[in-house]
């Protein structure tokens, strides 16, 4: 029993990571409909940022969100205005080859610059837990968790009633009829995009008590995104939660009972399942979003 | 007129070209280089190149070999199919007769069958699937330890020393093992199964597990399960560190027992500070060892730091720089020939007594190419040091009780 529950309460902590990571892509994916292969390269970019900010002025890996949203946000802004941008028109296999390329040039380039080495921060409350009932509880990942349930709700309320929120949901549903409506499509996927990213940040920075940083970390992390939204539905945030904490218990109940070298093909079995009897996934907006990007 | 006039251009150019080959080959001794340098092996892929870059460096100096220079022609192996590509492109483009490598076994896998099966020799300074050395290749070499090895040291060290600790007889001790999924963690896992039957250990559970996972408490739990009375870990740089913590966090009641790799290296004690105090791991000859038995250890240490500014980050650099004096011994015998052979004669004639290398290795090649003389010692983290506990011979201290993560 307390082994059961102790694998549930592990699967939803992590789950709470993946949904937060897997909410900027469901940004990026849903409005702008470009297979960013590079996300996870996000996510290390941000996990660097967090620990250079450690290591070279001490800032702790919590306070360090402070600066890496903002940054995260341009950076997500200009990578859409410069790169995106130019190949919107093209097909999507052109955009896939282009995010590949660029996820490989960001991987060399931290190899570059930050070597192989396996970075860690060391804080005081790295390995601390609480106990409820003889299940363990680990603070940073129950931050993170707690982090990704707070964003979720921040954004449903943005794209619910804010008008720039209810242009990108319009975007999601029918681009081209948005544009029509006068929406400014362009902005709007600037916008999407700088949000995703940022989103994606805060999930790195938020990684880092409890991981570790080196070049390819990203790739684990583009995968599991992409399994997550298209399970949880394009456009959908709380199916992208929903989903994330989905895949966190399904791979933690299939690490446990089964094995922990199949994990990864249980979800992996359970999202092609899904995409066969449910293509516009569990919580996705219907008709027209099963497409995933690939026009 | 312009046709012959090009003709006599591209004459001239590949001739000088050709002449230019010549020269250089006269005064230099071209080796093939083969070790992962980007993706995710990158970290000890580049610890192992310095060991063999601090040899070469240091063997021109003294004269070079035979009295040529050596260079390396190097390439980076970052996937299987890189090593079998670049294998492939070094033989046959760049015209190497000799490889050298590899750090990872399933990068040394690939990358030597290319090399055996076109005849030429394949030497492995650091990768140590038992498979390695058991495909019956006849140009097929390695002068480090195998996984076998690193069971056996293992075992010795449990029956010898941790039983009788734990006031328990051999056959009442329980393991698990938790191992990466690779070639790497699937060798070692299955010889020490092996070994651990044979000397009458219980093997209680086994749970492999893929080296980029970023939740491990799966592996953690059916530990918990299983209550051996001490994990066996088999993993990479941070599945290494990801295991420790989790195992702190979920309270983890068996130590664990590194073997190789990531429990060794210096960011394994940097990131869990205290939890990774009293941590044992079988490893190549780490740096705080009996100097009297690994002769030249200090010169290394020096050579290391004075040209990468940093000590060594692990002792996988030590092992490639001792396997690449073994390569430049054996073609100091051959006079610089690389002919399969030739090497074969002066590989197999080769004989270097225990102790006498900076690792405390000896040389002595077995007919299926393994080098013999390679005991594996046991080292523990002491206030952030990894020190050799065990055998005697070897060791700085004495073992201390390894406590839970």
């Amino acid at each position: 029993m307390d082994l059961c529950l102790q694998a549930l309460v592990s699967g939803l902590l992590m789950g709470g990571v993946y949904a937060l990571i897997a909410i900027g892509l469901n940004l990026i994916f849903g409005v702008v409909r470009i297979i960013n292969f590079a996300h996870g390269e996000f996510v290390m970019l941000a996990m660097y940022l967090t620990y250079w900010l450690h290591d070279l002025y001490g800032l702790d890996p919590y306070l360090s969100v402070v600066i890496v949203l903002p940054v995260m946000f341009f950076f997500g802004a200009a990578f859409q205005r410069v790169i995106v941008q130019p190949i919107q028109s093209t097909s999507s296999i052109m955009k896939i080859f282009t995010t590949v390329g660029v996820s490989l040039l960001m991987q060399n380039l931290a190899l570059i610059f930050w070597k192989g080495d396996f970075r860690t921060i060391n804080t005081s409350y790295s390995m601390s837990t609480i106990e409820v009932f003889n299940i363990m509880i680990s603070i940073p990942r129950l931050v993170a968790f707690a982090t990704a349930l707070a964003s979720i709700v921040v954004l449903y309320f943005f794209l619910k009633y804010t008008s720039a929120g209810k242009a990108l949901r319009a975007i999601v549903e029918d681009n081209s009829v948005a544009r029509l409506m006068g929406v400014k499509v362009e902005k709007h996927y600037l916008l999407a995009f700088g949000l995703g990213t940022a989103f994606t940040g805060l999930g790195g920075a938020l990684l880092m008590p409890f991981s570790t940083v080196y070049p390819t970390v990203g790739f684990t992390y583009t995968l599991l995104a992409f399994v997550v939204v298209v399970l949880g539905g394009l456009g959908s945030m709380s199916g992208t939660f929903l989903a994330g904490l989905f895949i966190g218990v399904v791979e933690s109940f299939g690490g446990t009972f089964v094995s922990p070298a199949l994990k990864e093909a249980i979800y992996f079995g359970i999202f092609i399942l899904a995409l066969l009897v449910r293509p516009q996934g569990l919580f996705g907006m219907g008709k027209g979003t099963e497409e995933v990007g690939l026009q | 007129m312009k046709r012959i006039a090009l003709v006599l251009v591209l004459f001239a150019v590949s001739w000088l070209l050709l002449m230019g080959d010549a020269v250089c080959a006269s005064k230099t001794l071209e080796i093939g280089a083969l070790f992962p340098l980007s993706g995710s092996l990158a970290l000890l892929g580049e610890e192992g190149f310095r060991g063999v870059e601090l040899a070469r460096l240091q063997k021109n100096k003294a004269g070079g070999v035979a009295g040529a220079q050596i260079v390396y022609v190097q390439a980076d192996v970052s996937t299987e199919e890189a090593a079998r590509s670049e294998a492939e492109r070094l033989i046959e483009q760049k015209n190497v007769h000799l490889i050298i490598g590899t750090y990872a076994s399933s990068r040394c896998m690939a990358a030597s069958e290319v090399a055996a099966r076109k005849g030429i020799p394949y030497f492995e300074l650091s990768a140590i699937a038992n498979e390695i050395t058991g495909r019956g290749y006849k140009t097929m070499w390695r002068t480090n330890p195998t996984a076998l090895d690193f069971s056996r040291a293992q075992i010795d060290f449990i029956v010898g020393w941790l039983a009788p600790q734990l006031k328990k007889k051999p056959s009442d001790m329980k393991l698990s093992i938790a191992h990466e999924d690779s070639d790497y963690g699937t060798s070692v896992a299955a010889s020490f199964s092996r070994l651990a039957k044979e000397a009458g250990v219980q093997v209680v559970s086994v749970e492999p597990y893929a080296t980029n996972s970023s939740d491990l408490s799966p592996v953690i739990l059916r530990l918990r399960e299983a209550n051996p009375d001490i994990v066996i870990g088999v993993s990479y740089a941070q599945d290494a560190i990801l295991l420790s913590r989790q195992a702190h966090e979920l309270k983890l009641k068996a130590p664990i027992f590194g073997t190789g790799g990531g429990h060794s290296l210096r960011s394994f004690a940097e990131a869990l500070g205290p939890v990774a105090e009293g941590v044992f791991d079988a490893d190549f000859t780490q740096y705080a060892v009996n100097p009297d038995f690994c002769p030249g250890l200090q010169e290394f240490v020096s050579l290391y730091k004075e040209k990468y500014g940093e000590p060594p980050r692990s002792g996988h650099s030590l092992t490639n720089y001792i396997g690449a004096f073994v390569v430049f011994d054996i073609l100091e015998k051959t006079g610089g020939d690389m002919d399969p052979e030739a090497v074969y004669k002066a590989a197999m004639s080769l004989d270097i007594p225990l102790g006498k290398t900076a690792a405390g290795w000896g040389v002595k090649f077995g007919e299926n190419g393994q080098n013999t003389r390679v005991p594996v010692f046991i080292t523990q983290w002491r206030g952030g040091n990894l020190v050799t506990v065990w055998p005697k011979s070897a060791a700085v201290t004495e073992p201390e009780t390894a406590k839970a993560q």
